[in-house]
């Protein structure tokens, strides 16, 4: 396998809702650190054989594709599994992008045994993004007092997130109370790591401690 | 509703928890649903942000499943004095 230059949106879908893993390089051709990345990826795409496919694209071809995923600088490595966003590595970091392709090849290999676990997809889940939100709602329609709060506050600190709505997976509702020991919505977390609930995030910008925290 | 009033958990948080301070107040106009707390514990020291709510939620985990919603204000001696400084 190699890495596939990408120049439709329908391609990237194609790819990204695939059975396999797609490791997906958002780059652009004037940034030179792009390259850097794109050779690497070439040499893991030899590695790890059929087990995931690599894709290139030109981040600014595709404005909505990278607004969606909050591209803030290029390269920018997303991973995907069955559509979505699992995990990803913003700029230049070879050394975390070339472990967390071979952690997901083997896990790729595993999966196909098995099945994905419920355990594997909470994982998965709250490490879809650097900030990650579980609540009740969406950011724009928050369904619960606790969880608009919640929004109202993060907003403020400009950064950006990730949020999950629990009511439109009853699976991933109960199993994630008891996957992290946390009984109540919403939850945050901070490159996979809890950081707490509603009480928590006030009582970290009461201490003005919270942009820290949630910058990680 | 839930069978539990503010009366019931100060009792529990400060038997299981031995308390200094503890004030329960029912923001449900008493059917039982909603509650918030401010919890002051030596048995805070030394444990992060989450490490006391983790131990309250525990404490109340049964009571968690009815109550509709909890906050909570967890401070240790030291941090409470802080507090009412303000």
């Amino acid at each position: 396998m190699s890495v596939v230059n990408v120049t439709a949106a329908d391609e990237y879908q194609k790819y990204i809702n695939g059975e396999k893993t797609t490791v997906a390089l958002f780059a652009a051709e004037w940034a030179e650190q792009c390259g850097q990345v794109k050779d690497a990826l070439e040499e893991l795409s030899k590695i790890t054989g059929e087990k995931l496919q690599f894709i290139s694209l030109n981040a600014e071809q595709f404005p909505e594709i990278s607004m969606k995923h909050q591209i803030e600088a290029v390269p920018t490595v997303i991973f995907f599994a069955k559509g979505s966003a699992v995990d990803r590595v913003d700029g230049v970091d070879v050394a975390a992008i070339s472990s967390k392709t071979k952690k997901l090849a083997e896990s790729a290999s595993s999966a196909a045994a098995t099945g994905q676990t419920l355990e594997d997809r909470l994982k998965a889940l709250i490490n879809t993004a650097p900030l990650m939100i579980f609540m009740k709602g969406d950011r724009n329609g928050p369904r619960c007092g606790f969880s608009k709060q919640l929004i109202g506050i993060v907003n403020n600190t400009n950064l950006p997130y990730e949020t999950f709505d629990i009511l439109s997976d009853e699976e991933v509702r109960q199993g994630l109370k008891t996957f992290s020991d946390w009984p109540t919505y919403p939850q945050v977390y901070v490159k996979g790591e809890l950081i707490g609930g509603l009480d928590i995030i006030k009582e970290l910008l009461a201490n003005n401690e919270l942009e820290a925290t949630l910058k990680g | 509703m839930s069978k539990y009033d503010s009366k019931y958990l100060e009792d529990k948080l400060k038997k299981e928890l031995q308390t200094e301070y503890v004030s329960v107040t029912d923001e449900s106009d008493g059917c039982g649903g909603k509650f918030s707390a401010i919890i002051v514990t030596p048995a805070f020291n030394g444990k992060t942000l989450l490490q006391k709510h983790r131990l309250v939620n525990s404490t109340l985990a049964e009571e968690l499943k009815e109550i509709h919603a909890f906050s909570q204000k967890s401070y240790t001696p030291e941090e409470w004095e802080k507090v009412k400084a303000q």
